[in-house]
């Protein structure tokens, strides 16, 4: 039987960096893509992922449970990627030229869903549109379409009521929608 | 709120609440015991188009009195205990008493007499913020007229 | 029915993902089955969904993640220099949210400042305009005319003694060579 988040929490707290790594195992892609999602840069989502991760350990001893670990956990990493965001947007370096360059890669895995012409055009307006997104509602649509998490979780990571989790989700489709209208 | 929102919000909050504690605490006010009360008696006339060098810290203030020159005669600076009162020698056989009335640390009411010969020429109650002055005029000297800067700092 | 429709387009997506309560799932339902436009608006957010899934959920094919934990470990082992945290905590305070503190801290200091010029420059221009502000509360010239003015610029007050018409100072028979044109 699989050892629950919060036996493995509690070991850590006692000191067990072990059950820490099976944390990270457990968290470790969810994470970065998240990451990646918001920050749509593989080399800086690797480096904030692992930074978020270190600095759950760091803290680790003041988790309570009072939350489950996993929305503790992307309240850390999620927080760390918007700010990690903020500063790329202060450098001059072009992140969506790397964004674009993942997603393309993300075409050669087995089942392309793009595998016609027209598909192929919507998902690059798809990328260009969700990076046109403010940060509020890129995080709500990641968290909702990557990870698939309930509104209740996604207002415990981003810190808002299921209300403004529900009304963001609603716009940022809206304005998918707009964009990609002569697509759908 | 999103998360960065809230985060603007807690910040603003936080230094709207350390704003209005330093606005708050800076305007509290507190009773001074003592007064420095600073008098500068200047002889403003239209014989000449000298400036005192030593009056360049009021020469905004007394330019829209329109003399052409102004002249330092003496300056005297007096430390008044509370309810106390300091009487300056003024140019001309006046003397001018300032008598504190009341006395904090941001403002002070000064209650100023101002007399020749035994003969009162004003008698004037002035609030003013410590460390401000204003100035009292007119009375004729040496062809010109007399005006004395009277400033107050609570200490 | 326009309104009726805006309304359920509202939350079409909520509704497909589940997060509608039972009434509200059921009224939407209900709504599509006899609403072709609303049917339209369903299939849309259907397929943006559908193609968000495929263009976010399927990771990069070339991510590795076998050196992920030696990365975390590193950080956990290393020790980690003062100055470090310092400029991390630095870097974080001056990204624009956390920024918000600079505003009300900058108006606290120019006013700190100004408070205190008159210690550091005493009878400073600036100190001067600062305290300025001084009202006359009674005055009695003892049967002299008397003018107060305020100088604006300045915010200076100045209370003036007229001499009498005959140009005599009734005290010591001096003469004034101006009367003030303020």
């Amino acid at each position: 039987m699989e050892v629950s988040d919060w036996d493995l929490v509690q070991k850590c707290q006692a000191g067990e960096t072990s059950a820490f790594q099976e944390l990270v195992s457990r968290y470790q892609q969810k994470i970065f893509m998240v990451v990646l999602g918001l920050l749509r840069d593989r080399e800086a989502s690797m480096d904030v992922a692992q930074e978020a991760f270190f600095r759950a350990y760091r803290k680790i001893k003041g988790f309570k449970g009072g939350s489950s670990f996993y929305t503790w956990l992307y309240r850390i990493a999620v927080n760390m990627a918007i700010d990690a965001q903020r500063r790329q947007k202060r450098n001059p370096l072009d992140f969506r030229e790397n964004m674009d360059g993942v997603l393309e890669e993300q075409n050669e895995v087995e089942k392309d869903p793009f595998s016609n012409a027209h598909d192929k055009e919507l998902r690059a307006g798809l990328i260009a549109a969700i990076n046109d997104l403010t940060v509020e509602h890129k995080a709500v649509i990641i968290l909702r379409t990557v990870e698939g998490l309930p509104y209740k979780d996604i207002g415990e990571i981003l810190g808002c009521s299921e209300g403004t989790v529900m009304s963001r989700l609603h716009y940022a489709r809206k304005k998918l929608q707009v964009k990609l209208k002569a697509f759908l | 709120m999103s998360l960065p929102g809230k985060r603007v919000t807690r910040a603003l909050l936080s230094s709207s609440i350390l704003f209005f504690f330093a606005a708050f605490a800076g305007a509290a006010e507190t009773t001074s015991q003592i007064v420095q009360v600073k008098i500068g008696a200047i002889l403003a006339s239209n014989q000449g188009d000298e400036f005192d060098s030593r009056l360049a810290h009021l020469k905004k203030q007394l330019e829209p009195l329109k003399y052409r020159s102004y002249r330092l005669l003496k300056e005297e600076s007096q430390k008044v205990q509370r309810k106390g009162n300091a009487t300056f020698d003024i140019p001309g056989g006046r003397s001018l008493v300032v008598t504190p009335q009341e006395s904090g640390t941001k403002q002070l009411a000064l209650r100023v007499h101002l007399q020749q010969g035994g003969k009162p020429l004003i008698d004037t109650t002035v609030r003013l913020n410590s460390g401000g002055n204003f100035l009292l005029g007119g009375p004729p000297h040496e062809g010109g007229a007399l005006v004395i800067s009277i400033s107050a700092t609570a200490q | 029915m326009i309104k009726r429709c805006e309304d359920i387009r509202d939350r079409i997506g909520a509704w497909m993902d589940g997060e509608l309560s039972r009434s509200g799932a059921e009224e939407v339902r209900v709504h599509l089955e006899s609403c072709p436009a609303c049917c339209e608006e369903r299939r849309q957010l259907e397929k943006l969904q559908a193609s968000l899934k495929a263009v976010l959920v399927a990771g990069p094919s070339n991510v590795s993640f076998e050196r992920f934990w030696s990365g975390v470990e590193q950080r956990i082992n290393r020790q980690r220099v003062w100055h470090e945290d310092f400029f991390g905590w630095v870097r974080d305070l001056s990204t624009p949210p956390q920024l918000a503190w600079l505003v009300p801290a900058v108006i606290i200091l120019v006013l700190m400042g100004m408070f205190s010029l008159e210690s550091f420059f005493p009878g400073s221009r600036l100190a001067v305009r600062r305290n300025n502000f001084a009202a006359v509360e009674s005055i009695d010239g003892f049967g002299r005319n008397v003018a107060v003015l305020r100088e604006n610029e300045t915010k200076t007050t100045i209370i003036w003694l007229y001499q009498n018409q005959e140009g005599e100072n009734e005290s010591t028979g001096e003469k004034s060579d101006a009367s003030p044109s303020f």
